[in-house]
Order: C-alpha cells, then structure tokens, then sequence
C-alpha cells in the first residue's frame, strides 16, 4: 500500500492524541478514585450509584433519627425512674401512716413531706428534653402538661397524642408517651374494682378484695344491719343494676370472706348499725389524685374507732392505688425497654445494611487501584512508544540522501 | 533527432514540473498527486518502416478514484454528526449525575432536612433549614435547566452559524463549477486538475455540516443535494438555506430552505454531519431531558405541596402550597403561527402522578381534534369536542377562543417546570408539620381519661381538606346493646362496630370531612366515647412531616411506579447511555474515517520519497534529452566541419 508522507505524520500525531486522550482518563480516574467520572463511562452503574448513594443517605437520617429516639426514651426512662422512687417512697409513708402507734401530728408531718414528693412529681411530669419540649404533653409539646387548678388539684393540659420517629424504610418507634397514658390512665382499686368505705361510725375496715371469677361490673353495697347492740352484726349486698346478690340478714363476721358477682372482700373490725361499703368498678385515677387521696387521708386527725377505721380504709386504697400506680409506671418503663431494644436491632440492621451499601457502591464506582495502575503505566508505555516511533519516522526521507 | 530531443526536453520538464507541483502540494488539503502521461509521437513512415519523432505529454493525469472519494464524503458526515452531538450531550451527562451540580444530592439534602424536621418539630432552625434546603433544591433545578437553555442557545446559534458556513461552501462549490464548466479541456481533453481537487475539497468539508449527495453533469459541473434531494447547488448557481424560526416557538431555530417566496422548514429531513448532529441532540437529549427535569420537578411540587396541604402549621391553620402551582402555571400549549384562528389553549397538570415527560401535538382539522403524544405518536385523543381533562397523560386543557380548520398547538407540560420550580413559603412557622385532627378518649374537665373498656382509637389521619379544621369535635359514644357508635358533630349517623367479631381493629372514613381515617379497637364499655377534635396547640406533632418525608421514597410518579429518585435515574441512565453509545459510535466512525482518509491518501496522496526519486528520475532523463540535442548539434558542426574547406 502507497503511504502519503501526509498522512504518515497525521497517523502517527494521532497514535500520540489517542494515546494522550487514554491517559488523560485513567489519569482522571487514578486521582478521583472513580471507576465512573462520568454517567457515560457506565450508563446502568451510573445510575445503580446514583440509587445506592439515595439510600446509603436515607439509612443515616434513619440513624439519626434512631440517635434522636435514642435520647427521648432515654429521657422518658430516666424520668420515670424518678417517678418510680417517689412512689415507692409515698408507699413507704403510707405503710408509716398506717401503722396505730403515729400521733395526729406525726400523721401531719408524712402529709407535709407528701405533699412535697407530690410537687416534685408535678416537676418531674413537666419534664422537658434538650429543645425545650414537654415529654409528657402529646402533640401540645410547648404546653406545660400538668398544673394545678384553682381548687389545687393537677390537671392535664396536653392531648393523647404520640411522636413516631421513621427509624428503617417501614420502621417507626413511638417516642414518647402522652401524660395522660402515663400519669392518669391508671385503674384505681385492684385494677377491676374498688372498694369504700361510706360515712361510718363503726370501726369496719373493707378490704380492697381481689377479683375471683368474673366481675359483674356494677356499684355493690354493702350495707350492715343491728339493731340492737345485742343483736347480731348481719349484712346485704345490693348492686345498683344487679339488685341483691347477697340477701340481707347474712351473718358477720370480722375479717371473713364476702364473696359475690367475682367480688372477693371482706370487712374486718365492727360496722356499726347503718354503716355501708361500696364495690364499683375501677375508674382511672391520675398519680396526683391517688398522692393528694393519701395526703387528705393523712392529714385527718385520727382518735376515735371510726375515724382511725375511716384513717385504715383511706390508707389501704391508697396502698392498692400506689400500687395500681408503680404497676403503670413500671410497665410503661417496660415498654420503653423494649422499644429501646427493637430501636438498638435496627440501628444495628441499619449499620450492617449501610455497610453492605458501601461496599456495592464501592464495588460499581470505585477504581479498582492496581488495574488502573497497570493500565496507566501500559498508556505512558504506549504514549513513549508512539512519541519514539514519531521521532525516528520523522527522520526518514530520501531529501536526506541527494 | 534534435526535434526528437527536443521533444524529449519538453516531456521531461513538463514532468519534473509536475513532481514539484507534487512536492509543493504534499501538505495541500484534499490534493491529489498528478502524474504526466506520456506517449511516443506518431511515428513517421519510412520506406523502411517507422521512424519514431520523439515523446509528447498525453495528459497530466489526476490520481483519484471516484469511490473513494465517495466513502470519504460518507464517512465524514457519519463523523462530523457524532462528533457534535457526542460533544454536546457530553456537557449534560456530566452536569446531570456529577455530586456538586446534579439534582440527586439536593433531592437527598432536602428530603434530609424533612426527616429533621420530622424529628423536632417544634424547632424553628429546623424549619428553617428545611425552607433554605427548599431554596437550595429550587436553585439546582434552576441551575440545570439554565444550563440546558444555555446548551439550547448554543445549539441555535451553531445552527445559524452552520447554515452560513454551508451557504458560504454552496457558492464557493458554485464558482468552482463555472470555472470547470468554462476551463478548456473536457471530454477527452486534459481535465483541469486542481479545480476538481479544489471542488472536491469544498464538497468535503460540506459534507462534515451536512450529508449530500452529487449528481456528475456532462459539462463536468457537480450538482450538490442535501437532506430529501433538495438542491444546493445547480451547475454555476447556489441555492442558500436560512436559519427559520420554528413554527411554534419563535426563539428555536430550524433549518429553513427557500421555496418560492416563502422558507420550508426542512429540519426534519437534515441528516449527517455538524448540522445533522445539532438537530438529533437537540431532539433525542435537549429536549427530552428539559421535559424529563421538568417532569421531577412537577411532579416532586404537586405530590410535596398536596400533602403539605393535609397538614397543620405552628398557627394552627392548614398547610398551603409548600411550592409554588407550577402544575398549573408552567405547562404551556403554544400556537402554530401558521394558525388562522384565534383560540388559544391553557394547559395545566391534572394528575402529576400519569404525566409523561413527552410534548404533545394537538391538532383541529374536518371538525375534530386529535392530539398525539410525540414521543410515541400514539393518539391520546380524537374527538369532536374539545379534549377537557386527558386523564391518561394527567393533562387539562382549556380552549378559549375558536380554532380554524387546520390550526395546531404544540403542548409541552414540562417543558419549562424545572425553571419556573420555587419554594411558596418563607416563613418557617408556616411549615405544617402537625396533622389538623387527632383523637382521644372523653376525658373530664381535669383531662382524666373516663372510659372503662378497652376501646381504643387510632391517630387518624386525613387526606382532603374538605370541612378542615372542623367546626366542633366529632364525638363517637359506644352503645354496647346495639355495638354501635353513635356520632355526634361531623357527618353523624351510627357507626356499627361489633367488639366480638371486629375488636382487632375496624377502620372507618369520613369522606366528606377531611376524608378522616381511624381505626377503632379493642372492647369498648357502654357509653365509652371517643373524640376527634383539631389539632389546637399540636405544635409537637411530627404526622405530616413523616408523611412528607415518606413521599422521598413513595412511588408517586409515572401512574405510581417511580419515585422522584427513579424518574431522575431514568434521566441519568437515558442521557449516559445516549452518550455512551454516540462515543462508542463515533470512535467507531473515527475508525472508519481515518480508514477512509488512508485508502484515499494510498491512492491521492503524495509521496515525498516517491517524488524525491522521480525528480532524480526525471532529471536524469531531461539531460539524456538534452545529451541527445548535444549529440544531434556535434553531429551538424561534424558534417559542416566537412564539407567547409
């Protein structure tokens, strides 16, 4: 084949271009770090790189929002170990309370330090976290939750709302409870039923009964009958729908079993003639009505039988809503365990599941080094090579020799 | 024989000036190496037999093969269109995907802020982040679309400058036609070289703007067509295109060519070459990646500011547009300006969820209209009415005024969203993270909750803003005889709820009121009831912010089967692999062109070697020749040498 000198020089200029334009992208490659410098290089890696960095970004706002969750459960959690201590306190001063040897003023002084402890928990249920918000308030989160109203009694303020946080692509966590779950919706009594006791005169002391069978719910009354103080202490229990289930002239006696409808109670002591007690069905009750019930109760002077059985009757309700109370507060603390630990599973899937993204975003856009390496040094051979052979071929003609 | 010699002398010097021509041309563009041909005399007869009289110069003949040079056309074309459009689409691709200037990491960005806000949604820093994430987002849309019209600009005015340049080839092929027509020598007389290199080069370098194709005539002028056999040039007279504005947008150039008095658009019938390449990108990747931006950012508005709407913000009322209505504002339909009516159209985006990112035709013509989707001319409506709402591509259109027979519109939805993309809030309390309803159980004055069964209701959510906020709360109160609620506020009635059958969950919907939905649970006690009331002070309610971010991942595009994301890949992964292939395309062109340029250099080119022995081998011939007079004068002075005494 003919051989124009032209076009020898254009062929070897263009080797070098080639040779040069090659280069330039692996360079570009070598100091990106990139497989991919542009969508062309890899149309379908392109784009899957495009998906992988969306999501990788999407799994760290999950974390974050995990992280933010994290805080808020831990706040609420540290909170109602507070509240925990300060009810099992207010139940150690209720067993004090009850016991016969305290004067009235001993009495009064358990009342003063209750109604602090009742304070402090007003405070810790106003809790706010780091913004500022109100743990307790539902949706309301700059209203403070629990005040006082004119007449002193703690009112909730806040809604029934709750925080979801995303934390996976179909994972919430409730990061908050309202107040109104956590403070108020609290079964008073035994949690089925509560018992009472009216304006007596005697020293009948009811027992807050437990649930045996199935609850009728219903309001009984127990109504006790002597007419003479010779005459045999009998009784009868009505129910306002149920009507009588125990019929009157049922023999008494202290401390005995009364058992009805799935009531299961008993009165200990002595009823006087005309004095009643009373089974309703359990109603909520907030914490700060059951601590104020015992700070009333406490500061009742006490003296008679009947006040000190009135004084027995009010402590042992409280007793059983305290109770009723730390049950709540313990299971919402359970609660926040186990959304604690479902968050820290998926912060970990998270982390695991991030981990292998990078490593597929890795694999479809990262260079791998020594190939690039090697084919680099290739080129800058390759390039030598062309500029060599340009050098030499440009020395050749037969002007030279005439 | 000094005749002879002589003859031999002109031979010769003819020929070495040939190599010099060669030799001085070596580096000519488009030049073919000529070569003198040459021929003994006509001998003359002797009785003896034929004495031969010497050389003559036949001819200077042309080296060229006339295939070669049509290849070499052809692949310059192929070329010179790959290469432009290759050029062009290059700066999209990178634009498109690159982290600093793509609209993926502003998409992420923002719906990062959204989780933010989600996450606390009280703080203002929050939602100002969110408002200037927004702005962020509108400036990248704004920033690509920029640079599309920038690209766009620059296309038109390539195609202007190219029609000049090819109007400029035209009437130089045409001058050089008058010369070949006019220069002596045709037929079988000597060609005149140089004038057809020199024509073939012009033809070479019209063929990197545009195919043509030539027609020989037997004047020896070359008629020169272009796009469907219109034709260029025509023997000694050039035919000039013009840059014609397109016939729905004025500021878009098209390829115009003069026929009669008025400019045919012939755009559509270019192909090949710069020109050839600036109409493909333009119509392949300009404008299908404006409309497919386009398309993100409606579609990305509607979805975000509907369920912006749904939501409650730090005052207490509903959430309005988070961006502005450009489903209403930007979709444009533009009139021919050949139309003869007066109608126009308005167009706005019924369903951001069905559209496309295609242009549409719409054309009135024997009392019907029909309107094609262009990127598949498929008919999305024939009728004699006036199409209204087509919901398949999620367009209204409107028409006000009336169209004449024969009258069209261009419709471009998206066309030009992405620019017209902006943030409608800028104050952060405005940003409705709450929902506008919620619900609880009765409680009393002191908010103690006072149901005894276990019945429970869900948050609730809405999905219209019908009756929002209510006008009072909406109060459902359970009568165990009947296991019915009994609704007061709101729609009223009774809803019926068995807790035997359906205590694990019953959901209920009140359509005309917010579309309200919750889910009652659990075994309520008679006379429990439940509330749904507003919102007031949930400042601290995250629901529609969790909604608003869920939309980043939901499939709320293309009839519900792309996210934002996907739509924007496609466009990525459409506009690389657009590229990709025109780059594998034109270094395969570039293969076959330099194949093209060294077959004809073998056969054209010159040689300096080639020529550096001919010029000895010439030169050695010119002094034999000259030898010869010398011989044929010493043998003269001989024999007068003689006969003088």
């Amino acid at each position: 084949m003919r051989i124009s000198t032209s076009q020898l020089y254009q062929q070897s200029a263009n080797a070098i271009l080639d040779q040069q334009a090659k280069l330039a992208k692996t360079q570009q490659q070598v100091s990106s770090g990139m497989r991919i410098t542009s969508p062309a290089d890899d149309p379908v890696g392109a784009v899957q790189a495009l998906d992988l960095n969306a999501v990788l970004a999407q799994t760290k706002l999950y974390q974050e929002n995990a992280g933010a969750a994290r805080d808020r459960l831990r706040l609420e959690e540290g909170t109602l170990t507070g509240v925990t201590d300060l009810l099992q306190r207010a139940r150690e001063l209720a067993v004090q309370g009850n016991n016969a040897p305290l004067s009235n003023s001993d009495r009064a002084s358990l009342a003063s330090e209750l109604r602090e402890r009742l304070n402090e928990l007003v405070g810790l249920a106003n809790t706010r976290d780091a913004n500022g918000e109100y743990l307790f308030s539902g949706h309301q989160s700059r209203t403070a939750p629990f005040s006082r109203n004119a007449s002193g009694a703690v009112t909730y303020g806040g809604d029934q709302g709750g925080r979801y946080l995303q934390i996976g692509p179909a994972v919430q966590v409730v990061v908050g409870d309202s107040g109104s779950e956590v403070f108020q919706a609290i079964r008073n009594g035994n949690g089925t039923f509560v018992t009472a006791a009216g304006a007596n005169s005697g020293s009948g002391v009811i027992d807050p009964g437990s649930v045996s069978g199935t609850f009728v719910s219903d309001t009984y009354t127990i109504a006790f009958t002597q007419v003479l103080p010779s005459d045999p202490i009998t009784y009868s229990v009505t129910g306002a729908v149920s009507g009588v289930v125990v019929p009157a002239g049922t023999a008494y006696t202290s401390g005995a079993a009364m058992t009805f409808n799935g009531v299961k109670t008993g009165v200990s002591g002595t009823p006087a003639n005309g004095d009643t007690f009373t089974v309703s069905p359990s109603a909520n009750q907030s914490i700060f009505t059951t601590l104020q019930n015992l700070i009333n109760v406490l500061g009742t002077p006490a003296g008679s039988p009947a006040s000190q059985a009135n004084l027995n009757n009010g402590i042992n309700r409280s007793l059983k809503d305290i109770d009723q109370s730390l049950d709540h507060i313990l299971e919402t603390r359970a609660r926040i365990g186990a959304r604690l630990n479902a968050l820290d599973s998926q912060s970990d899937m998270n982390d695991a599941f991030a981990l292998q993204l990078q490593e597929t975003l890795s694999k479809v856009q990262d260079l791998d080094y020594a190939e690039a390496v090697t084919r680099m040094q290739q080129q800058l051979t390759g390039l030598q090579a062309a500029q060599q052979a340009f050098a030499k071929v440009e020395q050749l003609s037969l002007f030279n020799y005439l | 024989m000094l005749g002879i010699g002589v003859s031999g002398l002109m031979a010769f010097q003819r020929a070495l000036n040939t190599t010099g021509h060669n030799i001085s041309n070596a580096n000519t563009e488009g030049y073919s190496r000529q070569r003198v041909e040459l021929a003994a005399r006509t001998p003359q007869y002797a009785a003896n037999g034929y004495i031969g009289s010497g050389v003559q110069v036949d001819t200077v003949r042309r080296m060229y093969d006339e295939f070669l040079t049509l290849q070499l056309r052809a692949s310059t074309a192929s070329h010179g269109q790959l290469e432009s459009y290759y050029g062009f689409a290059g700066q999209i691709d990178n634009m498109l995907a690159d982290a600093r200037t793509g609209l993926a990491p502003a998409v992420d960005a923002f719906f990062g802020a959204t989780h933010a806000l989600a996450s606390d949604p009280t703080s203002t820093p929050a939602r100002e982040v969110l408002l200037s994430e927004a702005n962020a987002l509108a400036d990248r849309f704004h920033y690509l679309d920029r640079r599309l019209a920038d690209v766009e600009s620059g296309v038109n005015a390539q195609i202007k400058t190219t029609v000049a340049e090819i109007n400029d080839l035209a009437s130089a092929i045409a001058g050089v036609n008058r010369q070949i027509v006019l220069a002596p020598g045709q037929g079988s007389d000597p060609p005149p070289n140089d004038l057809l290199d020199q024509r073939d080069q012009l033809i070479r370098r019209l063929a990197e703007r545009v195919t043509v194709t030539t027609v020989a005539q037997d004047d020896g002028a070359l008629n020169v067509f272009i796009g469907n056999g219109q034709t260029l040039v025509m023997g000694a007279t050039a035919q000039s295109l013009s840059a014609v504005a397109n016939q729905y947008q004025a500021t878009r150039c098209e390829v115009g060519y003069a026929a009669g008095a008025t400019s045919v658009n012939i755009s559509s019938q270019i192909s090949g070459g710069t020109l050839g390449g600036l109409l493909a990108f333009r119509g392949e990747v300009l404008d299908a990646t404006r409309n497919a931006l386009g398309r993100v950012a409606i579609g990305l508005s509607a979805t975000f500011s509907a369920q912006h709407a749904l939501g409650q913000d730090l005052n207490g009322t509903l959430g309005g547009n988070f961006f502005s209505a450009i489903d209403a504002t930007s979709p444009k339909a533009r009139a021919s300006a050949s139309n003869t009516g007066g109608a126009t159209i308005a167009v706005t985006v019924s369903n951001a969820a069905a559209l496309t990112a295609s242009d549409y035709l719409l054309q009135f013509a024997g009392g019907v209209y029909t309107v094609t989707r262009l990127s598949d001319t498929a008919t999305v409506y024939s009728g004699a009415a006036f199409p209204g709402t087509i919901a398949s591509e999620g367009l209204s259109l409107a028409l006000a005024g009336a169209p004449a027979a024969g009258d069209r519109f261009l419709i471009q939805p998206t066309r030009l969203a992405a620019q017209d993309f902006a943030g409608a809030i800028s104050d952060p309390s405005k940003v409705a993270a709450a929902a506008p309803i919620r619900t609880r159980e009765a409680t009393d004055a002191a908010g103690l909750p006072t149901n005894f069964g276990t019945g429970k209701i869900s948050a609730g959510s809405v999905s219209n803003t019908t009756n929002l906020p209510l006008a009072g709360n909406i109060t459902l109160t359970f009568n165990s005889t009947l296991n019915q609620f009994t609704v007061v506020g709101g729609p009223g009635g009774t809803l019926a709820y068995n807790p035997a059958t359906e205590g694990g969950g019953k959901q209920f919907t009140f359509a005309a009121y917010g579309g309200i939905t919750f889910t009652l649970s659990g075994t309520p006690a008679n006379g429990d009831s439940f509330v749904i009331d507003n919102n007031t002070n949930g400042v601290g309610d995250n629901r529609n912010a969790l909604e608003l971010a869920g939309l980043q991942t939901k499939l709320t595009l293309g009839g519900g089967t792309a996210s934002y994301g996907d739509v924007y890949g496609q466009l990525v992964a459409d506009v690389g692999g657009r590229t990709h292939s025109a780059d594998i395309n034109r270094n395969a062109q570039k293969v076959l062109l330099d194949q093209s340029i060294a077959a004809r250099e073998a056969v054209s080119g010159v040689n300096l070697d080639e020529e550096a022995a001919a010029l000895v081998h010439f030169q050695q011939a010119y002094q034999a020749a000259a030898q010869a007079i010398s011989i044929a004068n010493s043998a003269f002075e001989t024999l007068l040498a003689a006969v003088r005494r």
